[in-house]
C-alpha cells in the first residue's frame, strides 16, 4: 500500500530562532528521500515535530490524508513513524532483548519469535542476550532500527545515522535502507552528508535557516549544486601550493607505544614517523582507530618515554603539555567545548589556557588580566572572530567562531609545529574554507602541521604527506600525490 | 501577549538584581503565609525580620549567627564555582568540632596562650580531612561527591552521637549527652561585655578577604575553575586537575570545620549533640544568594541569619513553630532559582495583534 506524509505549513519559533519557517513537503513511499542541511538549518527540529518531540506552533501533518495529533513520541508509534535518533535510546546494561520489549506491550515469546525472523530476512545478526554495551555503534543503531521494524512502520526517519559508523557499517546501512524502501517503508534520511545523499536517496530536500530551500531529484543534482544549496554561497576552491620540500626534521618519533588500561580506548603500537619544516602530515582512519591516543601522546596529555619524542633536537616524552608548548609546540583537540575551550568561560579567559612563559599571562602565580585582554583583543581581529566582546563567554561563539579563536589562540604563539584533531568538524563551509586556508598559510611560513583527520578531503586537499591509522598503528607514509581517496579507503579498512 | 525571549547573552544586573528580586518575593509570599494563618502580614514580618535586630544584643546575635554562614558558603563558593557539589558541609562542620572539641578536652584542666590555636587548628584539619574523603572518591573511583558528602553528614553526626554519649561524655555530667565544659583557654574571646558575639567574625572575614583573592586574582584560583569546568581542559592546558579538585574540596572542608569550632568553642563551650541547626545546608542557600562572590556572600549570610533570630522571635510571640525559618530559607532559594530564569530569557509584553 502506497504511504503518503505531508508536512504542511509548519512554523516553529524558538526564543531567538525561527527553527521551522512555514516549512511544507510531501513524501511518497517506495522513494528514499533526503532532507539535507547544516548544523542549525532546522532538520531535526523537523523531525523531531514528526515523531512528536516537539509540538509546532504552527501547521498541520497528514498520513495518508488522515491529519495526525502528535503529541509525544507514543503518539508517532501510534501512528507507524518511526524514528532512530543520532544519539541512542539504549539501556547500556540491559540486554538487548530487555532493550526491545521494554515500550512493547507483545507477549514476550511471541515476541521473540518476531525479533527473530526480522533478523534473519534482514541480515541483522545480534545476540539478543548480551548487555547492550558490549555492542559496536553499528550494531547498537540496528538494535534501535529492529525496534522501530517491530511495529512495522510505515515511515522510518533516520537522523544522521552514519556519523557513528564505520564505512564497512554504512554500506551495511544502506543496503538495509534500500531493502525497506522496496518494501514499502517511506524513507527519510536527515544528514549533511552530501555525498551519502547522492549515493543513497531519490530525493531531496535542503533546508537553510529554518526554510526550506529546494525540493528535487537526486538524478538533477550533484555535489556542488547541493552544496551550494545548502550554505547559499558558492564555495570556494582551495588548492594548496606544493610545497617547498624541505629536509630540515623538526619533530620525529621513535617506537613509541601507548599500553591503556581502559578498553575502550585504542593501544598504539609501534609507531614512528617524523615531519619536517613546513610540512603537513596528515593521519587518516576511521574514527577510534587510536586518533585520540595519538593527538593525547603528542600534546602530553599522556607522557611518554622521554626519548620517544624528538622535537627539534630536544627529548619531550615525558613533558606536559604547557612545558611542551615553552618548546613551541601548538595543539587544537578535536572536542572544542570539552576539551579545547570552557563555554561557561568568557573569551579572554579561554585565550589564557595557552599559557606559555614568555606571554606573562601569569607573573609570581598572580592573574595579568590586562595581558591577556590585549592578546585576546589580537587574536580576535587576526583571526576573524566575529565578536568584538571579549567578555562574551564562549558558549555565546557559533561552532566556526570558536574555533577561529581556538586555532587564533594556538598560533598567536607562532609555534613550530601545530597538531590539530578533526580541525573543521561540525562547522559550516564558510568556517571551513577559513580554517583550511589558514592551516596552508602555516605551511608557507615555514612552520608545521600533524592533522589527524577523519575528513579524506580535507586530508588530500591540505597533506603534504599522508599515513593511515588503523586499530593503533600507522601505515607507511606516502606522499599525498600519490595517494587517492579510495587508496587511503582501503588502508582505513586494515588492508595493506 | 506575553512572550518569552531567550536573551543573546545574560544581563549584568540581572544577574546582581535577582538575589534582590527573591528576597523581596519571599517577604510577598510569607506575608500571605501569615495572613493565612491568620495574623495581620506587616506585623507578622516586622516581629520575623526587624525586631529581633532592632537592639544591640539582637544585632550582635545576628552576627554570631552570620558568621558561621559566612565561614562555610565562602568554603563552598571555591567547590561550587569549580563545579564541585559539596552538600556535606554541615558533616564536615561536625566532624571539625569533633577533632578540635577532642583536642579541647585533652587540655581541659590547662591554660595557656597556645591551647586555642592548637584548637583552631584541629577544628580546620577535622574538616579537611572530612571533605577529602568525597574528594578522593571522586577524582580516583568516579563517584559522584553529591551523594558521599551528603551521606558523610549523617555519619558525622552519629560519630558525634556515639562520642557525646559515650566515652566523652562528662563523668561529672549525670549522664547528659554531652562532654565537659572547655577551659577559657580553649575558648574564643567575647568581643563586647555582655554579647555573644566572639572572635570567630574575625575567621569569617579573613575567609572572605583571602578567598576573594585567591578564586579571581590568582593562577591557582584559575587553574580550579578551570579544573572544575573540565578535567580534560585541564589536562589539555597542563594543569593537576584531580589535585584540583582535592584541594578545593579541602578548602571548603576547612572552612566548614572552622566553623564548627567557632561554635563549639564559642557560644556552646563543649560538644554536645546539637552544635549546628544545620548552618552547613543553610549555608548552600547563602552561597547562591551570594551569587558565590565573598562580597554577595557577606550580606547573604546576614539576610538568612536573621531568618533563625525571626524564626525564634516568631515563636516566643506570636506562637508559630521555629521551622518557619527553615520555610523562609527554603522560599528564598525557591524565588533565587524561580527568578534565575529572568538572566536568560526576558519577558517582552507585545501588543495584541488581531
Amino acid at each position: 500500500m502506497n504511504t503518503n506524509l505531508k508536512i504542511s505549513n509548519v512554523t516553529k519559533i524558538y526564543p531567538g530562532c525561527v527553527a521551522n519557517d512555514n516549512v511544507s513537503l510531501e513524501f511518497n513511499s517506495g522513494k528514499i528521500y533526503a532532507l539535507l542541511g547544516e548544523n542549525g538549518a532546522g532538520k531535526s527540529t523537523l523531525v523531531k515535530i514528526l515523531s512528536g518531540v516537539i509540538i509546532p506552533d504552527e501547521g498541520k501533518i497528514y498520513l495518508n490524508e488522515n491529519n495526525l495529533n502528535l503529541n509525544s513520541p507514543s503518539d508517532a508509534k501510534k501512528n507507524d513513524i518511526g524514528m532512530v535518533f543520532q544519539h541512542f535510546n539504549l539501556f547500556e546494561t540491559l540486554s538487548v532483548f530487555e532493550n526491545l520489549i521494554i515500550d512493547s506491550d507483545e507477549q514476550r515469546e511471541s515476541l521473540r519469535e518476531k525479533i527473530d525472523l526480522i533478523m534473519k530476512k534482514y541480515n541483522f545478526p545480534i545476540d539478543l542476550d548480551i548487555p547492550v554495551l558490549n555492542l559496536s555503534a553499528g550494531q547498537k543503531q540496528k538494535v534501535e532500527i529492529i525496534r522501530c521494524l517491530i511495529r512495522n512502520p510505515k515511515v522510518l526517519i533516520m537522523d544522521e545515522p552514519t556519523s557513528v559508523l564505520t564505512e564497512q557499517e554504512t554500506s551495511e546501512l544502506f543496503l538495509s535502507l534500500k531493502k525497506f524502501s522496496e518494501e514499502g517503508i517511506l524513507i527519510i534520511y536527515i544528514t549533511h552528508k552530501l555525498k551519502e545523499v547522492m549515493q543513497l536517496c531519490d530525493e531531496v530536500a535542503v533546508m537553510r535557516r529554518g526554510k526550506l530551500v529546494s525540493v528535487s531529484e537526486i538524478k538533477n543534482e550533484n555535489i556542488e549544486s547541493l552544496a551550494n544549496k545548502m550554505v547559499g554561497q558558492n564555495l570556494k576552491t582551495i588548492k594548496k601550493k606544493k610545497a617547498k620540500t624541505s629536509s630540515d626534521q623538526l619533530i620525529k618519533i621513535t617506537n613509541l607505544n601507548f599500553t591503556s588500561e581502559d578498553p575502550f580506548e585504542t593501544n598504539l603500537m609501534d609507531i614512528n614517523f617524523s615531519v619536517n619544516r613546513g610540512e603537513c602530515l596528515g593521519i587518516a582512519g576511521i574514527s577510534g582507530n587510536g586518533q585520540s591516543e595519538l593527538f593525547q601522546v603528542l600534546s602530553g596529555e599522556i607522557i611518554s618515554e622521554k626519548k620517544s619524542i624528538e622535537f627539534n633536537n630536544n627529548y619531550i616524552g615525558d613533558l606536559n603539555p604547557q612545558e611542551r608548548r615553552e618548546y613551541l609546540m601548538a595543539f587544537s583537540p578535536e572536542d572544542r567545548l570539552e576539551q579545547a575551550a570552557i563555554p561557561q568561560m568568557k573569551i579572554f579567559e579561554n585565550v589564557a589556557l595557552n599559557n606559555f612563559k614568555s606571554s606573562n599571562f601569569f607573573n609570581n602565580g598572580l592573574i595579568n588580566e590586562n595581558k591577556i585582554k590585549e592578546h585576546s583583543k589580537k587574536i580576535i581581529s587576526d583571526f576573524n572572530v566575529n565578536t568584538d566582546n571579549i567578555e562574551l563567554k564562549s558558549q555565546f561563539l557559533s561552532g566556526g567562531n570558536l574555533q577561529k579563536l581556538i586555532i587564533g589562540r594556538e598560533l598567536i604563539t607562532s609555534p613550530d609545529l601545530l597538531i590539530c584533531f578533526n580541525p573543521t568538524w561540525g562547522l559550516d563551509v564558510g568556517a571551513i574554507n577559513y580554517i583550511h586556508e589558514t592551516l596552508i598559510k602555516i605551511n608557507e611560513q615555514n612552520k608545521s602541521i600533524i592533522l589527524i583527520s577523519t575528513d579524506t578531503d580535507e586530508l588530500l586537499k591540505l597533506s603534504d604527506k599522508i599515513s593511515v591509522i588503523h586499530k593503533g598503528k600507522l601505515s607507511k607514509i606516502m606522499n599525498a600525490e600519490e595517494v587517492t581517496s579510495e587508496k587511503l579507503g582501503i588502508l582505513m579498512g586494515g588492508a595493506n | 501577549m506575553i512572550k518569552i525571549v531567550k536573551r543573546d547573552q545574560p544581563s549584568k544586573a540581572i544577574f546582581f538584581f535577582t538575589p534582590v528580586l527573591a528576597i523581596f518575593l519571599t517577604l510577598v509570599a510569607g506575608g500571605l503565609i501569615f495572613f493565612i494563618l491568620g495574623f495581620k502580614p506587616f506585623e507578622a514580618l516586622k516581629f520575623f525580620f526587624i525586631i529581633p535586630i532592632a537592639d544591640t544584643y539582637g544585632f550582635s546575635e545576628l552576627l554570631l549567627k552570620a558568621t558561621p554562614l559566612c565561614l562555610i558558603a565562602i568554603g563552598l563558593s571555591f567547590c561550587f564555582k569549580s563545579n564541585n557539589w559539596n552538600i556535606g558541609a554541615e558533616g564536615q562542620l561536625t566532624f571539625g568540632a569533633i577533632v578540635s572539641g577532642g583536642v579541647a578536652l585533652l587540655f581541659y584542666e590547662q591554660e595557656g596562650f597556645y591551647i586555642l590555636p592548637i584548637v583552631i587548628l584541629a577544628g580546620a584539619i577535622g574538616g579537611m580531612l572530612y571533605a577529602s574523603i568525597p574528594a578522593i572518591l571522586k577524582t580516583y573511583f568516579n563517584t559522584n561527591e553529591i551523594l558521599v558528602s551528603l551521606m558523610l553528614v549523617y555519619v558525622s553526626k552519629l560519630i558525634l552521637d556515639y562520642l557525646v554519649v559515650g566515652p566523652w561524655s562528662n563523668p561529672e555530667g549525670f549522664n547528659f549527652p554531652e562532654t565537659r565544659q572547655f577551659s577559657d583557654s580553649a575558648k574564643l574571646p567575647l568581643l563586647f561585655e555582655g554579647l555573644r558575639i566572639h572572635a570567630g567574625i574575625f575567621l569569617a572575614l579573613a575567609a572572605v578577604v583571602i578567598s576573594w583573592f585567591v578564586f579571581y586574582k590568582t593562577y591557582l584560583g584559575f587553574q580550579m575553575k578551570v579544573s572544575g569546568f573540565s578535567l580534560k581542559t585541564a589536562k589539555y592546558a597542563g594543569y593537576k586537575g584531580k589535585k584540583m579538585i582535592i584541594l578545593v574540596f579541602l578548602i571548603s572542608g576547612a572552612c566548614a570545620g572552622l566553623a564548627g569550632v567557632g561554635e563549639i568553642t564559642g557560644p556552646i563551650g563543649q560538644l554536645h549533640r546539637e552544635i549546628s541547626p544545620d548552618y552547613g545546608f543553610t549555608a548552600i542557600i547563602v552561597a547562591f544568594l551570594g551569587r558565590l562572590h565573598p562580597v554577595g556572600i557577606i550580606f547573604a549570610s546576614l539576610v538568612v541569619a536573621i531568618t533563625y533570630l525571626g524564626a525564634e522571635t516568631a515563636q516566643i510571640f506570636m506562637q508559630i513553630p521555629k521551622y518557619t525559618g527553615q520555610v523562609f530559607q527554603g522560599m528564598i532559594l525557591f524565588f533565587l532559582l524561580a527568578s534565575d530564569y529572568l538572566l536568560f530569557f526576558k519577558i517582552k509584553f507585545i501588543g495584541s495583534k488581531q
